[in-house]
């Protein structure tokens, strides 16, 4: 208790090493947080791109960077409705960040006959047709003020408002439908299509159809509502891997920034420590003094680390309008972890720092001038 | 408590190669009152660090009652409940109060708090300096920081001081104040006082002066016109050549 108090004290006369210390640390924990929270987002945001009945599934490539940039062949469609158990297939194609005043908005291509867009229900107007119109989502429609006849520009191409739906599924609600072949040409993806939807057979389960498919086309990654099917999918495969090659590389930067303040704030005073030892101080008497500023410097830093970590990632994410993607969702636990982080860092990043401070000859630092 | 009795023998150090100190031999009485002199890089620092159980001698033995100094392999005890250090530079921790400087000591022997607050101001008390008890080092002049410094060697009870160039760099006044009080201190406490210094006013405040010329140190006289290199080295137990005459001149 007296030493955590003389700790104390002894930081707060020190104010501007103190604060650049905790900042140091800060900024290693800060760094852990926005990348946690912005990998942590991406994953848990994946599964809510297509809205699929509990007999259906999406199709995506399999090592796409993330399902938006999958890209599959449109022959893979033909092959699939020949498939035993399977009812329909339908490719569809996604455009992200096209969309004019709605950077986060999705643009799907779609056949306006297949099975996924006979489920919409219309609020106002009615499917698209042709190359010149779209269907807008209800989400979107009220973002940007639209109505049946108005104007809506996707990738510089002014097409006209057919109708207004509404499905219940944020992605597909926030976005808009236009057809296939145009959303093909817009992105590029001619003879391509970002995934394919698939419907199976009522006498086929979800999980033999899955099998089926998996076997018959390795390549694809399968993801389906409910189940396991989308976390050991989307999250399981590509993202979780992603967000895990980001927590690794958080931690180092994080973990050698707090090491490097420590040792920089012990390094400079070793006279201090020379001084201790020389009337009388024990080696892990020293140490446990170092600690004690180590530990109690990463708990402020690891605070402020926080809080600019979220802050940070939050704003990072709007700048780069990739909110829809990627939001940083930061739970309780996630801040509790980083707390503990860098509370251990602090202790980790202290040990070697206070190993050295306790091991310093006092005869020669003492005899520097 | 009375003081030390110090015994120095064949002692020898070298520092990256080169002997700095070659074979030192002498002995000082309980309660001696002793100079140590020499131009700068004579070695006076190296000699006062081993004696403080600060540094290890290459060879030689150094006896400070009948603890073996030259042997510790854990100097921790031996610093801090027999010797009282006085660096050149105070070195004192800028961010501590003069009274928690005075404090430190005490804080690594576990001296309960209360009893630590009031030794330390008996201390601040004796160099004259209770009213700064409460004052960083940064606002305190030279000298005052000495004092305060001399008051952290006593906080440990001390039964040797070393003092290494106290008055390095301190005007004339200061410095005659720093001689005051470290005799007075030799006379209340009974300590041993060993100090280093070329300031020639100290030998009027000891009763014995050793002198060292490149790492060789013999005894020489207390006449302050007295500068002859060539003084013979004195024989390891020289008898009792020493009166305890009170320092004060
Ligand atoms: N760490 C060291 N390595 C090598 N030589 C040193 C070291 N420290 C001191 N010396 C040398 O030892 C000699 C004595 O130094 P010192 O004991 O500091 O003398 P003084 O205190 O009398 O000025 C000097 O020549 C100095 O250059
Ligand atoms: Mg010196």
């Amino acid at each position: 208790m007296t030493t955590l108090l003389q700790t104390l004290e002894a930081l707060e006369r020190r104010p501007m090493r103190t604060f650049l210390t905790a900042l140091g640390t800060a900024l290693g924990i800060a760094t852990i947080v926005a990348l946690l929270a912005v990998s942590g987002g991406a994953q848990a945001s994946a599964s809510k791109f297509l809205n699929l009945g509990s007999s259906d599934l999406g199709l995506f490539q399999r090592d796409a960077a993330d399902p938006t940039t999958s890209v599959l062949p449109l022959a893979l469609v033909s092959e699939l409705r020949h498939t035993r158990g399977i009812q329909a297939a339908t490719p569809l194609v996604l455009l992200v960040g096209a969309v004019h005043r709605a950077p986060g908005a999705i643009a799907f291509g779609a056949y306006p006959d297949s099975f996924v867009t006979d489920r919409y229900v219309f609020l106002a107007g009615r499917m698209f047709t042709g190359d010149r119109q779209v269907a807008v989502g209800s989400g979107l429609a009220a973002q940007l003020h639209l109505q049946v006849g108005d104007t809506l520009t996707i990738a510089h191409h002014r097409l006209s408002v057919s109708g207004i739906y509404h499905m219940g599924v944020p992605e597909q609600d926030d976005g808009a439908v236009i057809a296939f072949g145009l959303a093909q040409k817009l992105a590029g993806k001619e003879g391509e299509a970002t995934t394919v939807a698939v419907s199976l057979a009522p006498t086929v389960s979800r999980s033999e159809g899955i099998k089926t498919i998996s076997r018959r086309f390795p390549g694809l990654l399968i993801l389906g509502d409910g189940v396991n099917a989308p976390r050991t999918g989307v999250s399981g495969v590509l993202l979780s891997r992603l967000a895990l090659v980001l927590a690794v590389i958080a931690l180092v930067i994080g973990g050698v920034g707090v090491m490097n303040t420590m040792l920089m704030s012990v390094l400079e005073r070793r006279t201090e420590f020379a001084l201790l030892a020389a009337v009388g101080w024990s080696g892990p008497q020293i140490a446990m003094r170092v600690m004690a500023e180590g530990i109690l410097t990463s708990i402020i830093g690891a605070g402020l680390g926080l809080l600019l970590g979220v802050v940070g990632a939050q704003l990072l994410v709007g700048l780069l309008g990739a909110s829809e993607y990627v939001a940083p969702n930061v739970t309780a636990w996630d801040l509790g972890q980083a707390l503990l982080v860098g509370v251990l860092l602090g202790v980790l990043g202290g040990m070697y720092p206070a190993w050295r401070a306790a091991r310093l000859s006092p005869a020669k630092v003492l005899a520097e001038r | 408590m009375p003081g030390s009795k110090v015994e120095v023998e064949e002692l020898t150090r070298a520092l990256d190669g080169k002997v700095v100190l070659r074979d030192v031999s002498f002995l000082i009485e309980p309660g001696e009152l002793v100079a140590l002199t020499g131009p700068s890089g004579s070695g006076k620092t190296t000699l006062l660090q081993l004696l403080g159980g600060l540094d290890r001698p290459t060879s030689g033995r150094i006896m400070v009652d009948d603890i073996a100094v030259h042997a510790l392999r854990h100097p921790t005890r031996y610093r801090r409940e027999v010797v009282g250090f006085v660096f050149q530079l105070h070195h004192l921790l800028p961010a501590l109060t003069a009274q928690e400087n005075v404090e430190l000591p005490m804080v690594a022997a576990h001296v309960p708090r209360r009893e630590r607050h009031e030794r330390a101001r008996e201390l601040l008390d004796e160099v004259g300096l209770l009213s700064r008890a409460a004052s960083l080092p940064s606002s305190l002049s030279g000298g005052e920081r000495q004092r305060i410094a001399i008051a952290r060697a006593l906080a440990g009870q001390p039964r040797l001081i070393l003092a290494d160039e106290p008055t390095g760099s301190l005007d004339a006044l200061a410095t005659e104040r720093i001689w005051e009080l470290l005799a007075s201190v030799r006379q209340r406490h009974g300590s041993t006082i060993l100090i280093a210094s070329h300031d020639r006013g100290l030998l009027q405040h000891v009763e014995r002066n050793l002198a060292i010329r490149e790492g060789v140190v013999f005894e020489q006289g207390l006449d302050a016109n007295q500068s002859d290199p060539d003084a013979e080295t004195p024989p390891p137990s020289g008898g009792d050549p020493h009166d305890h005459a009170p320092a004060n001149a």
